[in-house]
């Protein structure tokens, strides 16, 4: 089967004011099937969220393209859509607001848009809360607000960038399990890059493990673990093994000074 | 927190109040029994009442008010029409901020009464003059604040409305507007004070009536009282400016005074 998402070799250069041009990614390449659930981990600084910018429209490879649904991405695109990792919520709007800005920017009238963002603020359990703004709510509730809202412009392709670092250890397992449980009924391709080796094992068919600085792929590690995935299997021998197999293709790349 | 039977609110007011009253008291019980009270020198709360009366009841409070409340409407409407958006144009394109800058901080720096003669010379003692004056004191606070808004605001909430299909539009609309506006409202503040100064300052020169020729023309009558009432009356006007403006930057912004406080 074709792949949904391809991309050529990318590489991107940044060149901050007085000072040595980055090499963010090098050759970087990627293929993600339709429906799949695929993480990036890699050490910090490594481009991992450089390359969900370059995917999401925001940032133009130097060399390289990407391909989604066998077209070119030249900009954003209603078939994507980002969960970001500090929330990005807009702080004067309410919950409700903020769940229709995606559908509201693209000119839908809000009897059209309000039934469906209601329906996903249920969905990430917030009932109740519409008319509250981001700073009466807890960090856990405000990725609610952030995935709903990604969601409600329907992408096929979710991209989240280190959504749940920002949550305490608890809220952090509950989110990834709620997660997996909406994945399952939408059936959205996910790309999930991440720090925590954990997070990347028990949400991923396959994870990504890249280089350091020039970030390239070092190693795809197929997770053959059934699901739906409980939190009892993140107790397994197979999990640990999984997570010391990535640990082992990560730790080389690691820097201690960073 | 609570202090006894009251709440933290009335005790807030009467505490308050109370210094006010206790001040106006002591003031006047120096000059009624400690010093000797001269009238060519200095007022006491009790003639400051009686100009009261006089300038309420003879109707010459309100019309002077009036005479300078006009233009300061005129001037600070103008401000801000002509202030938010060439700030909020200059924070999002570099260029235009970068063209306008040694003018704009020029202006700023220097002590633009200084201009006053020459205004007055221009455009005459009436509402013209005052209004520009006023204009320009009050605009570069609006300036520089929706400047100041719109390079603070955050780009990860530019790139989430990007990132969306927003256009440049919405950009200015959705994301750059509403988190300048709070920036916008402490420019108001400053604004205000400045604004005030025009007024006056117009009025020293030349001007027949209005408040800040009032407060000269009673000085120059040694009418302490009367003259006393129209610095109080400015004062009033002035704290109720800014207290209504906190009051809706409260509204407005309520994310960002849980952030300050």
């Amino acid at each position: 089967m074709e792949p949904y998402i391809r991309s050529t070799d990318i590489t991107l250069t940044f060149t901050p004011k007085n000072r040595d041009p980055v090499t963010a990614l090098k050759d970087f390449r990627i293929e993600l099937n339709s429906g799949e659930f695929v993480s990036i981990v890699g050490p910090s600084g490594c481009g991992k969220s450089t390359f969900l910018n370059v995917l999401l429209g925001l940032l133009k490879p130097d060399m390289g393209e990407m391909e989604i649904g066998g077209k070119k991405i030249t900009g954003p695109g209603v078939e994507r859509a980002m969960v970001f990792q500090e929330f990005g919520l807009l702080p004067w709007r309410t919950v409700m607001a903020n769940v229709e800005l995606g559908p509201e920017l693209k000119g839908e009238s809000v009897a059209s848009r309000r039934p469906r963002a209601q329906e996903l603020i249920n969905l990430v359990g917030l009932t109740g809360f519409e008319g509250h703004f981001p700073h009466e709510l807890s960090g856990g509730m405000k990725q609610r607000v952030g995935l709903a809202r990604a969601l409600a412009t329907d992408p096929e392709v979710l991209l989240m960038d280190e959504p749940f670092a920002a949550l305490d250890a608890q809220t952090r397992d509950l989110m990834q399990a709620e997660l997996l449980q909406i994945w399952d009924k939408h059936k959205k391709t996910v790309l999930f890059v991440t720090h925590s080796i954990e997070e990347a094992a028990y949400l991923s068919d396959r994870v990504i493990v890249m280089t350091a600085r020039p970030g390239k792929t070092k190693r795809i590690i197929k997770i053959n673990l059934p699901r739906p995935r409980g939190y009892e299997m993140r107790l397994s021998p197979e999990f640990n093994d999984i997570k010391l197999d990535i640990w082992n293709t990560l730790k080389d790349e690691l820097n201690p000074r960073e | 927190m609570r202090f006894g039977v009251l709440s933290e609110r009335s005790v807030r007011f009467l505490l308050g109040a109370g210094a006010v009253t206790g001040f106006f008291l002591v003031w006047e019980f120096l000059l009624t029994f400690v010093f000797t009270f001269n009238p060519f020198f200095i007022t006491k709360p009790s003639l400051m009442w009686d100009a009261t009366g006089d300038l309420i009841l003879s109707g010459e409070l309100w019309k002077d008010l009036y005479i300078s409340g006009t233009p300061f409407v005129f001037g600070f409407a103008a401000a801000v029409v002509v202030g938010i958006p060439l700030g909020v144009v200059m924070g999002w394109r570099r260029r235009v901020a970068f063209a306008l800058d040694p003018f704009l901080t020029a202006l700023y720096a220097s002590p633009l009464v200084a201009l006053a003669p020459l205004l007055i010379v221009m455009f005459g003692v009436g509402i013209k003059g005052k209004t520009i004056l006023i204009f320009l004191l009050a605009v570069f606070p609006f300036i520089f604040n929706a400047f100041a808004g719109v390079r603070s605001v955050d780009t990860l909430l530019i790139n989430v409305v990007r990132s969306l299909g927003g256009k440049e539009r919405d950009l200015y609309f959705k994301v750059i507007l509403p988190s300048t506006l709070p920036y916008i409202v402490a420019g108001a503040r400053i604004a205000i004070g400045r604004g005030i100064v025009g007024i006056i300052v117009g009025e020293f020169y030349a001007a027949s009536e209005g408040i800040g020729h009032a407060l000269i023309w009673f000085g120059d009558m040694y009418q302490l009282g009367h003259m006393f009432v129209c610095i109080l009356v400015l004062m009033i006007v002035a704290v109720i400016f800014t207290v209504g403006l906190r009051k809706a930057e409260l509204a407005i912004a309520p994310w960002r005074t849980q952030e300050t406080r």
